[in-house]
């Protein structure tokens, strides 16, 4: 078994859920009190994964990097590096889709062979939900893949 | 109440100091008590291994320097112990290598260093503005996290009390020294460690770099180069001792010359002859029988020639007890024999040219080629 570790980034605004993201995903547990950063925080999730008549245990440093404009000039020092990016925006705040793009560049402009991972989050806030439908979300996403492949 | 206790402080100062002196102060004056004791415990341990030739190697240094050996003996003291070592790629801030001394160390390791470089990455930014110059150290506590970095990778050392002098440049050859040795891999680092395995032995020696530790190179030359010295000048004494030794021996003194105790066996034209005045061999029990050999070495035309086997003393009578002539005859020493009497044989030789000596030697001590003829063999009492 080969044991590999990547670099990858949460990127997203402020408040749409990546430290709770991260806490899901890594801890298994969620918490809804929202855990402020002080702009960066490391996590670690392994996982094994096949890959061509092997196995890769793959060790994935999550850097979750705080979406405050405070940290924006820092957070392209943190996304050196890095072998992907989870994109997460809120279906409550369609802003947050839009913004999407800027990290996308960001990432892109240091690290050109990164791999990209969209993740919609709060979906089960259905009151708050202000992009209810599913298409409107997919037609952003759609709309952001043309723009990360152009 | 905190609030009113913070009022408090702050309007009287000096009357809360004197109320929590009694508490505070004496606490204060116990721990630095205990430190004082601790530091006092290490510098006389530090002067009870006075003789150990570190001690006298950092003696000799701190002369050379003008640094008082106490002061020398003082920093020795003070504590110092790398806890944890950590290899990290700079990019990525992925774990490449960690080692350290406590084998229940965190295995959070690559979470530590992923941190560590995002402070150095943010400290960079927040201070480094233009500016050439990097985080190099962090301090928490008593611990210090010393950082040094090259291109594609660094290192950060965790560290307890004050590192020796040193410390650092070897950090710094270290990480060089991978560096170079792995350029390749950690330019295109793949998330792979297992190919920098190698340098773990490199890293680990880090780990017992504040502790005493065996002489430093140059150390060693120079006491290698104090060894030789001292073997070179004993080994010339020795060799001299010896010469002067030989050229003593082989110099025949007029003394054994004039007691030797001579036999018919010495040919009348020899100086020799004419110096024996006693013939008879007082200690041993048939002392009259001694000069009848004389009579059938004379009548032998061919002498008998034999090798000496070891460094042995002449004596003037064929017996242990009798008187030494004060020479020796060496090992490989050609003789004439010139008779044999129960263990010993009567020999003859020359030391120089118008020089003889005969005086009497063990005869297991001289080697024969032929066997001895038996008329210069005297027969013993009852044999």
């Amino acid at each position: 078994m080969i044991s590999i570790a990547k670099k990858v980034c949460l990127l997203g605004d402020l408040a749409v859920g990546k430290t709770s993201l991260v806490s899901r995903f890594v801890y298994n547990l969620f918490d809804d009190k929202y855990v402020s950063t002080i702009g960066v925080k490391v996590s670690r999730k392994t996982v094994i994964i096949p890959r061509a008549g092997d196995i890769v245990e793959l060790t994935m440093m999550l850097w979750n990097l705080a979406g405050n404009e405070e940290f924006d000039r820092v957070r392209a020092s943190y996304l050196r590096g890095a072998a992907g990016a989870v994109l997460v925006c809120d279906l409550t705040r369609p802003e947050t889709l839009d913004s999407l793009q800027v990290y996308a560049d960001d990432l892109l402009s240091i690290n050109p062979n990164a791999r990209l991972a969209l993740a919609a989050n709060k979906r089960d806030l259905t009151d708050q939900q202000r992009l209810t439908q599913e298409q409107e979300v997919e037609m952003h996403f759609r709309h952001l893949g043309q723009l990360l492949a152009a | 109440m905190g609030d009113a206790i913070r009022r408090k402080i702050r309007d009287a100062r000096d009357e809360m100091v004197e109320a929590l002196y009694p508490i505070i102060g004496r606490t204060v004056i116990r721990a630095v008590s205990e430190a004082i004791r601790d530091l006092a415990r290490a510098v006389d341990a530090q002067m009870r291994a006075s003789l150990s030739p570190q001690t006298l190697w950092r003696r000799l240094k701190a002369r050379i320097k003008g640094v008082p050996s106490a002061e020398v003996a003082l920093r020795e003291a003070l504590p110092f112990q790398v806890n944890e070592v950590f290899l990290i790629h700079r990019e990525t801030g992925l774990l490449l290598r960690h080692i350290s001394c406590d084998p229940e160390a965190s295995p959070d390791s690559d979470l530590i260093s992923g941190m560590l470089t995002a402070i150095r990455d943010f400290a960079q930014d927040a201070f480094g503005r233009g500016q050439e110059g990097e985080l190099n150290a962090i301090q928490y506590g008593e611990r210090r996290i010393m950082i040094e970095a090259a291109r594609h990778a660094y290192l950060a050392v965790v560290v307890d009390g004050i590192e020796p002098p040193g410390f650092r440049a070897e950090m710094r050859e270290r990480i060089i020294d991978i560096e170079h040795a792995y350029e390749k891999t950690l330019r295109n680092y793949d998330g792979d460690p297992m190919p920098l395995a190698p340098a773990e032995a490199s890293l680990r020696s880090l780990l017992t770099a504040g502790q005493p530790r065996a002489l430093s190179p140059a150390q060693k030359c120079v006491m290698t180069g104090m060894l030789s010295l001292v073997v070179i000048c004993l080994a010339m004494f020795c060799l001299s001792g010896r010469w002067v030794w030989q050229v003593m021996h082989r110099i025949p003194t007029p003394l054994p010359v004039a007691v030797e105790p001579t036999f018919t066996a010495i040919p009348p034209s020899t100086p020799t002859a004419t110096l024996s005045p006693t013939p008879t061999v007082p200690p041993s029990p048939t002392p009259t029988l001694t000069p009848t050999p004389a009579a059938t070495a004379s009548a032998t035309p061919t002498p008998v020639i034999g090798l000496m086997l070891g460094n042995v003393w002449i004596r003037t009578e064929p017996a242990a007890a009798s008187p030494r002539l004060g020479l020796i005859l060496e090992q490989g020493q050609s003789v004439e024999i010139l008779a044999v009497f129960g263990d010993w044989c009567q020999v003859r030789w020359a030391p120089q040219a118008q020089v003889e000596v005969v005086g009497w030697v063990p005869v297991k001590w001289v080697g024969t080629i032929d066997p001895i003829p038996a008329q210069i063999i005297t027969p013993m009492p009852g044999s």
